[in-house]
């Protein structure tokens, strides 16, 4: 009994599994209905009219099938249709998703108007997860700026859509007010110093511009390029914005475009960009930069050895003993319109010496803090390299070819390019006057003033003057009158201090006066000799040294460049008689003759006529 | 019977006038022109060159050397003229030093410091005159010696080397001082301020003395001027 119970029971359970395996079966038969639909829908050419639209009614089966609807049939969305009226169903109005599909959707959301299928797609409908993948946003939004966003650098890190518009079905509008807080949900850094800078500080006047105002909404800008071209200069070479001719104003900041930094370019970009010196997110305006040492922080990033030269100036260290007067890199390159040096060295470098003399040409500065130097700064307006500089010549020295542009030290500090060691190299420098210079290297005032600590010995500038340097053959220039040369070298040769500490020949100056030569050209002789004839100007050296031009072996051309058939034995005789005089008995005896002869002869002669006068006065009367 | 005083005495010829002012012109020139080289600054000197200009140097040279080839060209002819002219041996002969010329000379002196009432009588040429002449002789010789080494001084430095150029130079230079002194106090003296010719003796520029003049400076000269008359 119990067995036949557990028969049944396994019959009846045997016998609905063959029912349900029949009931089942009954679905290829809905399918069939299905495959019906598609005998006309895969073509691809079906078309309906509807309010004088063609719509396609082409289902692509495949695609179909392989969606999460593949099981579903035609009739379970397309609800009311028959297949036997064409249209199937006139009255359709549209498919309804919440039939299968509880969700509601979110009445807040940008998307609460769309169609389900506008974006989960109708015959190939995608799973949610999917679908989040997926750039279907983009075939409704299709605009450029939204496209943009394809390029962002959103999307190449796989930030999407819904990143900030949210995701399924709670897509958000964004106001532009709400754009920075999400921003500075990843960006909190650049948030806080935006806050810092003057963009933030200024933000009562409603127009500071916020994070999407230079990085663009979609497009995410992070070229520093594009977001100057297209961000700054949108509002600061705006007239209206910034009006007026002052600093900040669109005038000044329209300068940049002339400068050497917006002008020289690598690759396309400019060598410095408003970035560069006012910083990206905390942002620094003109009154930031010029705080104590700010815009020399600023330039020192790229100009390193400039600055470091400046600081360790008298300008420079100027800004340290009163910051209240500052002197910055700006005063002398300007700000916005900054110019190079090289690039119009015609205009640039006479610009360049008259901002220089502007200071310093009406002693104010010389008679404050180096008095007695007032007239050298004078004298340069009228010396031969101002000259030659105001007629454009680019080669003629300014202030900083000798000073040096930066470190614009003065003749007292060792280092300087003027200082006595290093002022004849200066001078030769960058083929200005390098043969005289090269004459001069070695010569016996050279050897004195590179060893000794303390020389005596000229340098070029004492001979030539500093500032007011005039050409040889200047009116003016004392070096130009026929005697101007004796005078010259006079003022050491003759001097008892110069001569005692250096242990030159004594009395050589006036010996050279009183000889033809030097009374010639007292005389004004146009062609005498002068001491520079024999002795060399520049590349005086002492007659031991075979290189001299008064050598033994070089005297009779030294000589015989005025006096042609010279031998070396005619010239041996020192020229300069002081000492050798006394020595030479001859001379002396002639000497010692003739004025006893004279003071004899002339004497009697006095005294005979005197003696005469009175006797014939007293016989007369 | 007694000359009238109005009676004129040749003391020089045209010729000897001719020769005096090509000597008194060069010798000027060259005592200008030679000093200017040795006092460049000299006010006078200053004023020269003010005037002539830029190449005054230059020019002093030149003037120096063209001064100083018509005196010496002047000279040639002198010693010419003294050879070959009867009146100029007889001027060598008047002119020649002797020993009553340092007799004069200690006469006068005495006479002139009161020493003896006796002036001494001079002749033709007094000891002061023959002084004057071989000075010049004496002088035209050195200076033309030292100078045409000086000028050219290319030609003679091989010879006479440095030394002798400073040799030269300084002959050159006390002769000069010596001769312009020489000059001054004791021709210009005799010539200009001598109370008996005062304010000049003009026989350079007329070639006669007047007879008041001859009793002063040459009585010997008018005894024997008019005993040879009387004996005609």
């Amino acid at each position: 009994m119990q067995i036949n119970k557990l028969i049944a029971i396994l019959y009846s359970f045997v016998v609905l599994i063959i029912f349900v395996s029949v009931v089942t079966s009954s679905v290829p038969v809905k399918a069939k209905y299905s495959d019906d639909c598609l005998v006309c829908h895969e073509d691809k050419d079906l078309t309906m009219e509807k309010n004088g639209k063609k719509i396609s009614l082409y289902v692509n089966p495949s695609v179909y099938k392989a969606s999460v609807h593949g099981g579903a049939d035609c009739k379970d969305c397309h609800v009311g249709y028959n297949p036997e009226e064409l249209p199937h169903n006139p009255k359709s109005s549209g498919v309804n998703c919440n039939e299968c599909h509880d969700i509601k959707k979110n009445p807040s959301s940008a998307h609460n108007n769309v169609k389900c299928y506008t974006c989960h797609g109708d015959h190939n409908v995608i799973p949610a997860k999917e679908f989040a993948k997926s750039d279907n946003c983009f075939t409704c939004h299709n605009t450029k700026s939204v496209s943009s966003f394809k390029q962002s650098v959103h999307f190449r890190k796989n930030i999407s859509c819904d990143k900030c518009h949210k995701s399924g079905h709670d897509v958000i509008k964004i106001s532009k007010k709400e754009s920075t807080r999400l921003c500075a949900q990843c960006h909190n850094k650049a948030f806080t110093e935006v806050n810092n800078g003057v963009h933030k500080q200024s933000s009562g006047k409603g127009k500071t511009p916020i994070c999407v105002d230079c990085h663009g909404y979609h497009s995410i800008n992070t070229n520093k390029l594009t977001i100057e071209t297209q961000s700054c200069y949108k509002c600061h070479l705006n007239e209206k914005l910034f009006p007026g001719k002052e600093k900040g104003s669109a005038d000044f900041v329209a300068e940049y475009e002339k400068s050497v930094h917006n002008s020289v370019r690598k690759n396309g970009i400019p060598a410095a960009s408003c970035t560069d010196c006012h910083g990206d997110h905390l942002i620094k305006g003109s009154k930031d930069l010029q705080t104590k040492d700010g815009i020399l922080e600023s330039c020192i990033r790229c100009h390193e050895k400039a600055v470091k030269e400046f600081k360790m100036s008298k300008h420079g260290n100027n800004i340290e003993k009163s910051p209240g007067n500052p002197f910055e890199c700006t005063d002398c390159h300007g700000e916005h319109g900054i110019l190079a040096v090289k690039l119009d060295t015609k205009l640039s470098k006479l610009m360049q010496t008259d901002m220089c003399l502007e200071c310093h040409k009406d002693s104010k500065f010389q008679s404050k803090y180096k008095p007695g130097t007032e007239l050298h700064i004078n004298d340069y307006l009228n010396s031969a390299h101002y000259k030659k500089l105001k007629e454009g010549n680019p080669n003629a020295a300014s202030c900083t070819d000798c000073h040096g542009s930066h470190s614009m030290l003065n003749a007292l500090d060792p280092n300087s390019p003027v200082s006595p060691k290093n002022i004849s190299a200066t001078c030769g420098q960058n083929n200005c006057h390098i043969k005289i210079y090269n004459e001069y290297k070695g010569s016996i005032h050279d050897v004195s003033i590179q060893t000794k600590e303390k020389s005596d010995a000229p340098s070029c500038v004492n001979c030539h003057g500093s500032h007011g340097l005039l050409k040889k053959d200047d009116q003016m220039n004392p070096l130009a009158k026929p005697n101007g040369v004796v005078q010259l070298c006079a003022d050491c040769h003759s001097s008892v201090r110069i001569i005692e500490n250096n242990n030159l020949p004594k009395g050589i100056v006036s010996d050279f006066n009183n000889s033809f030569h030097g009374l010639a050209l007292r005389g004004g002789s146009q062609d005498a000799a002068d001491c520079g004839s024999c002795h060399g100007v520049h590349n005086i050296r002492p007659s031991s040294d075979p290189l001299s031009t008064i050598h033994d072996d070089n005297l009779p051309q030294t000589c015989g460049s005025c006096h042609p058939g010279a031998t070396l034995a005619t010239f041996k005789t020192p020229i300069h008689l002081v000492e050798t005089a006394k020595e030479n008995p001859l001379l002396k005896w002639i000497e010692i003759f003739y004025i006893f002869l004279i003071i004899a002869t002339i004497g009697f002669m006095v005294l005979h006529n005197i003696l005469d006068l009175i006797k014939k006065l007293r016989t007369k009367h | 019977m007694k000359p009238s005083s109005g009676k004129k005495y040749l003391r020089m010829s045209l010729n000897e006038r001719i020769q005096h002012i090509l000597l008194l012109t060069t010798f000027i020139t060259l005592v200008i022109t030679g000093f200017g080289l040795l006092y460049p600054e000299a006010f006078w000197v200053k004023w020269i060159v003010a005037i002539v200009g830029k190449n005054a140097f230059e020019a002093r040279g030149v003037v120096h050397r063209i001064a100083a080839v018509i005196m010496v060209f002047a000279s040639v002819y002198h010693i010419f003229y003294i050879i070959f002219t009867k009146r100029g041996r007889r001027f060598v002969f008047d002119m020649w030093f002797n020993l009553q010329d340092i007799k004069d000379m200690f006469l006068y002196l005495k006479y002139l410091i009161g020493l003896s009432k006796d002036k001494p009588k001079f002749g033709r040429f007094s000891y002061i005159e023959k002084m004057e002449y071989w000075a010049v002789i004496w002088g035209t010789v050195v200076m033309g010696a030292t100078g045409a080494v000086l000028w050219f001084e290319n030609e003679f430095l091989p010879i006479i080397g440095m030394e002798g150029m400073y040799i030269a130079t300084a002959i050159h230079l006390y002769e000069a001082v010596l001769a312009s002194l020489s000059i001054l106090v004791w021709h210009f003296y005799f010539i200009f301020i001598n109370p008996d010719v005062f304010p000049m003796n003009k026989a350079w520029m007329t070639g006669f003395l007047t007879r008041e003049q001859m009793e002063h400076e040459h009585p010997l000269e008018l005894e024997q001027i008019e005993s040879s008359n009387t004996n005609e």
